[in-house]
């Protein structure tokens, strides 16, 4: 291994306190937010009628897809200051965060016995005494794990909240995710990243440790348990179970199990009475119409129409096999976590020395941040079978390494779960080897297998907008490294060259250079062969500025070849004189622009793409910022989600639901 | 020979901190056609005797003969009901019946005629494709007796089997586990039966082992000679006596045990 010196290096101690900081401050408002709107919603009917089907609306969509739209949005109200950046990443970070504490604390709330809300009333404790005395007592430990989960959450966004890439453009704010981005994606570093990847991992490991575990053991111990235990076999929301999620496993697995119904809004509407259906009824209607009116009133057709007939909306005819592509994608992963999953649960849970080594690697697996992983896996596969292939195993490898946690800490907590009376009964009916798991363990865990794998597809739709789409390698307009790096005598007349690699279909490109105007002047700037030999080009050398240093913008456009020019080669030389001694810098503006001969964005790097709804998301967030289009796209899994949820899992749950009730 | 012997069993529970003695030196026979019923305070270790004559608990030392034989795992001349009934809430109360055949190696037709007629027996004609969730804890309980009796056992364990019925259910139960046991055309005619409930204790069994609290050792025995049918010495005297007696034995127990401490 060899490690090439990375001038940030010396930056990681900072990096690393930025990160934290960031994660921590992120995690008190989450707290902040996740307590009061939890209590809230648990304490008072119409404000739970409002908010819980909401945040279930949001937790359906990816957090990732809708991010580029939050982005733009901050930085265009922030003027692009580094503070836009910052919020927007926190603002990332909190929406996956705040909702494991807020339905924590709901479910918590929810769960306290009737006969102690019943004894506090009888004594008369009322308002800020009854919530003082009654509910916040209840829901420490849910909070406790609830910021666990979040914590372990807000790892495993940090690197997608970091480093964003957006319509050509890179933001980044400083800290450890921003920088294995950076050594992953800008200087292809392997080593580097492995290096940032077991650091973020040991961070996470040795944090845990030191806090998580510990607070949990203080929560859970004594007073708090039977709560505690009401509390998460209780109320069987999708927000609960996820706040319960695989990363809280260790101390809380053991009560995740058989949730009563899963989602939310239909299961609730059954309990409600007609008029409080009509109410939520109504309510529904006015917030659909004024959805639809500011829309419409607000966001004129024309910039709906605008949105629907720009790039990348050439390719909604495929959308069908997008879906379909990113469909079987995740198909393949769950198949392959599901049985994995179920093969080490059943080992793990009814074997006591598999389970001996086995937990310890779960422990430090479950807190690799699996974006995280996602460069330096893609890096070392993409060498070794190439860009797409390398693209299309790193994408399986990361849903599998995803979903998996969750289907794994389902199973083994059902199992561990399994009645006594049923082992027994399994024992003393002579069931062995098989028979057993496919007669007693199997049916017994089938309602822990459909919530796994609820959870396992929520992550997965995260995972593969991550995962299908990747920019990757330094920028393909760069300055002739070989000319750069001179020296000169005063008054020498030296060329620098600025060349493109690797480009498709180039038809317009436009840059701008910047030097040091007290030791160098811009005497001219000419156009190179690589789009000339395409054809005739319209060039304009802009304007050479010999007092602040700087010349361009600098651009060249095909008038003949309609295909635009692939491949390498030099765009333009710019000729200086030296007229001081010193040393002086030659930069680029960041970023390059090019185009394509249909006006296109031509990514300013690398681009390995998988065909599917998640690159297309990426595409169309990412690089065209196209607004519209990407609403309409989120729309579209949240639809699939959802239909995913109501026509396959929620069947399936009521069918064992009503055979387990037992148990 | 009696048909169990319970030699000298002894088993502690080994948790996180401490050990817990839960039976020390039990032995007691028991005959053929007899019916033995347990009683003791809760945590006496009772159900753990109960759950290693069955073979599903093995004893830290001592030993169960049936026949004279070493039992050590489950055996299908021994089967047991339990006080939740431990039904498979996924299949229906016949395959809850067939189920055990067909770990047997019994053919598909053969079993299923084996379990409907069990089942009719315990009156659940027309409830064979029931679910459990749909079921009565009544029911239930039939359904487990009859996935006990379809094995064609000669012991039958019942550990605490009325205790999650209501009053009227398990009388009637009561009755039909008598009826079964007295039925010389099944072949099931040796019970032991767990309970905490004195009276039903001294009303179903031949004799009533009363135990110790934990550690459980067998304190006493009383031999309820009451004639059969029992229903109508309910209010005798001797009824009283004998119940008097077992619980005579259970409060000296457990003074013996707080002077201990």
């Amino acid at each position: 291994m060899t490690f090439v010196k990375n001038p940030e290096i010396l930056s990681l101690p900072y990096y690393t306190f930025r990160t934290l900081l960031r994660i921590t401050v992120t995690l008190g408002i989450s707290i902040a937010w996740g307590v009061s709107f939890g209590i809230l919603a648990s304490t008072n009917k119409t404000a739970s009628m409002v908010l819980v089907p909401f945040i279930d609306l949001l937790q359906s969509v990816p957090i990732l897809g809708y991010f580029p739209a939050v982005l733009i949005l901050l930085v265009s109200l922030f003027q692009g200051s580094e503070l836009a950046i910052e919020l927007s990443a926190i603002l990332l970070l909190f929406t996956s965060m705040a909702w494991a504490i807020f339905f924590g604390v709901v479910g918590a709330v929810k769960g306290i016995p009737v006969n102690v809300i019943e004894s506090a009333q009888s004594f008369g404790l009322k308002g800020s005494k009854y919530v003082r005395h009654v509910i916040l007592p209840a829901i420490v430990p849910a909070l406790v794990s609830g910021a666990t989960l979040a914590w372990c959450d807000g790892w495993f966004f940090m690197i997608a909240a970091e480093y964003i890439e957006y319509a050509g453009t890179t933001y980044w704010v400083p800290g450890l995710g921003s920088f294995l981005a950076k050594a992953a994606y800008v200087y292809g570093d392997i080593n580097l990243s492995a290096v940032l990847l077991v650091l973020i991992t040991a961070t996470v490991v040795y944090i845990n440790f030191l806090t998580w575990h510990r607070l949990m053991e203080r929560a859970t111990a004594g007073t708090y348990k039977p709560v505690l235990k009401l509390d998460l076999s209780g109320v069987g929301q999708l927000g609960v179970i996820k706040a319960i999620g695989p990363r809280g496993w260790l101390h809380l697995g053991n009560h995740v199990h058989w949730p009563k119904s899963l989602t939310a809004a239909s299961h609730r509407l059954r309990k409600y009475t007609r008029l409080e259906k009509a109410i939520a009824l109504t309510l529904a209607l006015v917030l659909v119409f004024s959805i639809v009116y500011i829309v419409a009133a607000q966001v004129s057709l024309d910039l709906i129409k605008q949105g629907l007939s720009s790039y990348p909306a050439d390719e909604l005819v495929n959308l069908p096999s997008y879906i379909a592509l990113t469909m079987g994608r995740l198909g393949v992963a769950y198949v392959i976590s599901l049985s994995v999953a179920l093969g080490m649960g059943i080992m793990a849970a009814e074997h006591k020395k598999f389970a001996a080594v086995f937990y310890p690697i779960y422990d430090i697996g479950q807190a690799v941040p699996i974006l995280a992983l996602f460069p330096v896996l893609f890096i070392a596969l993409s060498r070794a079978f190439g860009g797409i292939l390398g693209l299309e195993m790193t994408s399986i490898i990361m849903l599998v390494l995803d979903m998996i946690w969750y289907m794994f800490l389902n199973i083994v907590s059902a199992i561990k779960n399994i009645p006594s009376e049923i082992r027994e009964v399994g024992k003393l009916f002579g069931f062995k080897g098989l028979k057993r798991i496919t007669h007693v363990v199997i049916p017994c865990i089938l309602p822990a297998i459909v919530t796994g794998s609820i959870l396992s597809w929520g992550t997965g739709w995260n995972t593969i907008i991550f995962s299908e789409y990747m920019p990757y390698g330094a920028n393909t307009i760069y300055l002739d490294p070989t000319m750069i790096n001179q020296t000169y005598a005063v008054g020498h007349v030296f060329p620098v060259s600025i060349n493109v690699s690797d480009v498709a279909g180039l038809h317009t490109w436009q840059t701008q250079a910047y030097f040091n105007s007290t030791h160098l002047q811009c005497i001219n700037v000419s156009e190179g062969r690589f789009l000339t030999d395409a054809g005739k080009t319209q060039f304009d050398p802009g304007m050479i500025n010999n007092t602040s240093g700087s010349v361009g913008p600098i651009n060249s456009t095909l008038i003949e070849n309609g295909q635009g020019m692939n491949g390498s080669g030099q765009l333009t030389m710019i000729y200086f004189r030296v007229i001081n001694l010193g040393n002086s810098e030659i930069s680029l503006s960041e970023p390059p622009k090019m185009l394509d001969s249909s006006l296109r964005i031509i990514p300013a790097s690398k681009v390995y793409s998988l065909p599917g709804l998640g690159s297309y998301l990426d595409k169309t967030g990412y690089l065209y910022g196209n607004t519209i289009l990407l609403i309409l796209l989120l729309g579209i899994i949240a639809a699939i989600v959802l239909s995913m949820e109501a026509l396959v899992w929620r069947r399936l749950l009521r069918k064992f639901e009503k055979y387990h009730a037992e148990v | 020979m009696p048909v169990l012997e319970i030699e000298d069993v002894t088993k502690t529970f080994q948790t996180e901190k401490s050990q817990i003695s839960v039976l020390e030196h039990v032995s007691f026979p028991v005959d053929k056609n007899e019916f033995v019923c347990l009683v003791g305070p809760s945590g006496c270790g009772k159900s753990t005797l109960l759950r290693i004559i069955a073979g599903l608990e093995k004893a830290d030392s001592g030993q169960i003969l049936f026949h004279g034989q070493l039992q050590t795992s489950p055996n299908p001349k021994i089967t047991m009901i339990f006080q939740l009934f431990g039904l498979l809430p996924w299949k229906t109360a016949l395959d809850n019946v067939e189920v055990p055949l067909e770990v047997l190696g019994m053919k598909k037709d053969t079993r299923e005629e084996v379990a409907k007629g069990y089942l009719r027996m315990v009156g659940l004609e027309g409830f064979e494709n029931t679910y459990p969730h749909d079921l009565s804890g009544g029911m239930k309980q039939r359904v487990g007796i009859a996935r006990a009796l379809a094995l064609q056992p000669e012991v039958l364990l019942m550990d605490e089997p009325f205790s999650s019925l209501d009053e009227l259910t398990a009388k009637t139960l009561r009755t039909q586990v008598l009826e079964i046991w007295r039925d010389p055309s099944i072949p099931t005619n040796t019970l032991v039966m767990v309970s905490h409930n004195v009276e039903e204790a001294v009303y179903m069994a031949d004799r009533v082992i009363v135990m110790s609290p934990r550690p459980g050792r067998i304190i006493g025995e009383v031999k309820v000679d009451l004639p059969r049918p029992r229903v109508k010495y309910l209010r005798d005297s001797k009824y009283f006596n004998r119940i008097d007696d077992v619980v005579a034995i259970l409060e000296k127990g457990k003074q013996q045990i707080e002077a201990e401490s």
